[in-house]
């Protein structure tokens, strides 16, 4: 039983990680290179979350806003730089994007302080469901990133701009000869994940604290489910970020609480070295 | 006054010996380590619990570096055949494990409270030895570039260069690229190995927080401005950090009621920041993944 | 070193590259292998060296499978390739190219250099004499010091064939050693190649250019779309009218 519960538990867990490896398959599969700045924008939907509903008393007035602000900060960092950075390799893409983490980091600390804080958010008894307790909180929380997952998978699918965007992630060079404008994709795209990222940070934020690092140490395992799940594929990240979610919580008796993200450097790298393109991914060039 | 100086410069040589093993690794194979300073804290731990279990500091350096050098062996093996970026990240991963590592494995490390009363590399008072310390660190560093430099125009050197001109065909000819990066990465780490001891027993107190991420790119950010895989480059950059992290420092001295410390830190991982923006924007040439050199 | 390649199949996706080849090539003995383009020539190359692994079949040499060994390891064994479109080393000098490929080399590994220095300078003064040999054998004199990449399409392959010499191999598989280059240069390196199979080193050899090839080997493999259509002596080989349909229907010679 006591497993069950654990991955009761690791099911909200999993999908923040689930919707931060969305955030980064994303640009992954369209503009093809790793964006180490997803973390700090999850921080950055974090802390202005936090903040609006400290001055506004409204929760989802302060989701609305850091998802506003999240997409706004990722379009900004698009516009002055990834954007000039298109036809380079992407390594320098990826510095150019730990270089973006580092500046938002900085504005951050600066505005809101590296003080942990902590959202009020409404004490509730858990629910019994069986022998399982599950935490009202959690449920609301799961059912917010169901919804994330709803608009984003809409947006891919039933709209045209998400046409657009899966043709670019598909073949760049054809997506071009036929008519896809480049510059309305990626601008969505950076939307998108920022959207995704703000989400993620809120949730992790709500279920633990709010801090600097929040986001950067969710990098790690929000890239190992992104590869696992093999990059470029939505479902693929949503579905690793659960398993690994998971994983992490089920394996807490056997390796103790802070291996947890030690556990998904081990699974990154015995993905990239087994089978690279992960659960759903095309064969990507790892090597 | 020349307490200060020492001081500035021993903090200084350590920074210079950690961007030599950076420019080593990229200098001769290219390869973008992320990961620099989590060998920085493997070779800044173990000579300090081996010094306080009583261990002579010769040997204390010796295994610092041996074991700096011997992570990077599996870390290679794995990684090597990776595509650069990926190749980064995994490093990244690697260096964030080790601090975690360090943080959880208490009875070893002491956790997340640190080692303090680590022991000076030579005790009393007075600028002695700091000198000592300093001339030290001065030979650590001078031969880091002699190896360097002995390597570059070395059998070693010239099938580094072959692979870099055409792996494959080294690999028609009966050799395994894969090895000689393996201790191209290793020697790198053995030096920031190095450097983490001499950084250990000149802080004498050592905790997990000392070894994140921002150590590692404020190297690389010095050896970008300083000049990439070149020995010169490593002196440069390593000074013009020290300048940086000195000088705001010193800003902050100026006016302690305007900005806090925790701001100053926050300015700096912002320039840190930019400056990688920046120079991935308008300095290619010769920059992580722009990879030519000659 | 005798080379059995037995039954070898390789598809790349849908598209199978070669059918049921086999080949055998005995102990210092010299063959070719001709066909259309795309017949399967440099996939049956790759496949031996290790490039590229066949789906079935086994490649063995001197009775030992190959099978799982890397192209580095089938080197060090003994049998070692050149590439069609020759793979200098452009930034390093003709010479520094030539003892690059030397084996064995103490001062190519870190303890080595920094604690073997004497060894490491004779071997150095050794290698040296050894591409020495090799440059005056090849004619490439003139051209020693340069770095290999301003060299011409024939020295870069004159290069390549040095290169292969100075790795000692038992036997040498040359893809396409005359392709591009001028006829001149074609016949010195045929005299080259003569000399080297007498002094007991086995050659496989892909070439387009028949004439030159049926004058160097005593047995030709004809592919063609992956599969053996012929096999024998050159004679009999050209006169046979599946081959010259194939290569009438293909790509021509």
């Amino acid at each position: 039983m006591l497993y069950l519960q654990l991955a009761a538990n690791g099911v909200v867990y999993g999908l923040v990680i689930g919707l931060a490896a969305l955030a980064i398959t994303l640009v992954f599969g369209i503009a093809r290179f790793p964006n180490a700045a997803a973390g700090d924008t999850m921080t950055l939907g974090a802390y202005v979350a936090l903040g609006t509903q400290q001055g506004s008393g409204s929760l989802l007035l302060g989701g609305l806003a850091a998802v506003a602000a999240a997409a706004g900060v990722s379009l900004l960092a698009w516009a002055l730089v990834f954007r000039r950075l298109a036809k380079r390799s992407v390594v320098a893409l990826l510095v150019a994007s730990i270089g973006a983490a580092f500046v938002l980091r900085a504005v951050m600390g600066v505005a809101w302080g590296h003080q942990q804080q902590v959202f009020q958010v409404p004490l509730a008894f858990p629910i019994l469901l069986g022998e399982l307790r599950i935490n009202p909180m959690d449920l609301w929380l799961g059912g917010v990133a169901l919804a994330a997952l709803a608009v984003t998978f809409g947006v891919l699918h039933l709209t045209p701009i998400g046409r657009a965007m899966r043709a670019v992630a598909d073949d760049p060079d054809l997506a071009r000869i036929s008519g896809i404008r480049p510059d309305r994709v990626m601008a969505a795209m950076w939307l998108l994940a920022g959207g995704l990222s703000a989400v993620a940070g809120i949730m992790l934020a709500i279920k633990t604290v709010v801090s600097p690092e929040l986001g950067w140490e969710m990098l790690l395992p929000a890239f190992t489910a992104a590869i696992l799940g093999g990059i470029g594929s939505p479902i693929g990240a949503v579905v690793a970020g659960l398993v690994l979610g998971v994983a992490q919580e089920v394996s807490t008796p056997f390796v103790g609480f802070t291996y947890k993200i030690a556990l998904s450097f081990v699974v990154m790298l015995g993905v990239l070295l087994l089978r690279p393109r992960g659960l759903f991914g095309r064969l990507e060039a790892v090597r | 006054m020349e307490a200060y100086l020492l001081a500035i410069g021993i903090i200084c040589a350590i920074y210079v010996l950690l961007a030599l093993g950076l420019t080593v690794q990229y200098g001769l194979t290219g390869l973008i380590n992320f990961g620099h300073v989590g060998f920085f804290a493997i070779g800044a731990y173990t000579s300090a619990l081996l010094s306080l279990q009583g261990v002579p500091l010769v040997f204390c350096f010796a295994a610092a570096a041996a074991l700096a050098g011997l992570a990077a062996w599996p870390l290679g093996l794995v990684a090597l055949r990776l595509r650069d970026d990926y190749f980064a990240i995994v490093t990244l991963g690697f260096s964030e494990t080790v601090r975690l590592t360090i943080a959880s494995e208490a009875w070893l490390t002491n956790g997340v409270q640190g080692i303090p009363g680590i022991p000076r590399i030579m005790a009393g008072g007075g600028i002695g030895p700091q000198l000592v310390v300093f001339a030290l660190l001065l030979a650590a560093c001078i031969a880091a570039a002699l190896a360097y430099r002995r390597i570059a125009g070395s059998p070693f050197g010239r099938l580094i260069e072959a692979i870099r001109d055409n792996e494959e065909a080294v690999t028609a000819l009966g050799k395994d690229p894969a090895r000689f990066k393996l201790q191209v990465l290793a020697l790198g780490a053995a030096l920031a190995g190095i450097a983490g001891a001499f950084y250990a027993h000149y802080i004498t107190y050592l905790v997990p927080d000392q070894f994140i991420p921002l150590v590692t790119f404020q190297v690389w950010m010095a050896i970008i401005m300083g000049g990439v895989g070149r020995v010169s480059g490593a002196v440069t950059g390593a000074v013009l950090l020290m300048l940086f992290l000195e000088g705001s420092r010193f800003i902050r001295d100026l006016a302690p009621g305007l900005i806090s410390e925790v701001d100053m830190a926050s300015l700096r991982i912002g320039v840190v920041g930019l400056a990688l923006i920046l120079f991935t924007l308008f300095r290619p040439q010769g920059l992580m993944g722009d990879y030519t050199r000659r | 070193m005798s080379l059995d390649i037995s039954r070898v199949k390789k598809a790349f996706g849908g598209f199978l590259a070669l059918d049921d080849v086999s080949l055998k090539l005995a102990d210092g003995a010299m063959a070719g292998v001709i066909g259309p383009n795309g017949a399967g020539k440099s996939t049956l190359f790759a496949v031996i060296s290790g490039f590229a692994q066949a789906d079935s079949g086994s490649v063995t040499l001197d009775g030992r499978t190959l099978d799982g060994l890397a192209p580095a390891a089938r080197a060090r064994a003994g049998m070692v390739r050149s590439f069609q479109v020759p793979r200098e080393f452009r930034h390093l000098t003709v010479r520094e190219n030539l003892m690059a490929a030397a084996p064995d080399q103490t001062g190519e590994g870190l303890f080595g250099l920094f604690f073997r220095g004497r060894r490491v300078a004779a071997e150095e003064a050794m290698i040296r004499e050894e591409a020495e040999a090799v440059i005056d054998r090849l004619n490439l004199r003139a051209v020693a010091e340069l770095p290999a990449g301003r060299l011409s399409g024939g020295q870069k392959k004159l290069l390549e064939l040095g290169r292969v010499l100075m790795v000692r191999p038992r036997t040498i598989l040359l893809d396409e050693p005359f392709a591009g280059v001028n006829p001149i240069l074609i016949k010195e390196i045929e005299r080259h190649i003569r000399a080297l199979n007498e002094s007991g080193i086995g050659f496989l050899i892909i070439e387009h250019d028949l004439a030159a090839l049926s004058r160097l080997v005593p047995h030709l493999t004809v592919l063609d779309q992956g599969r053996v259509i012929a096999a024998g002596t050159p004679r009999a080989v050209l006169a046979e009218s599946a081959v010259r349909d194939a290569y009438l229907g293909g790509g021509g010679p």
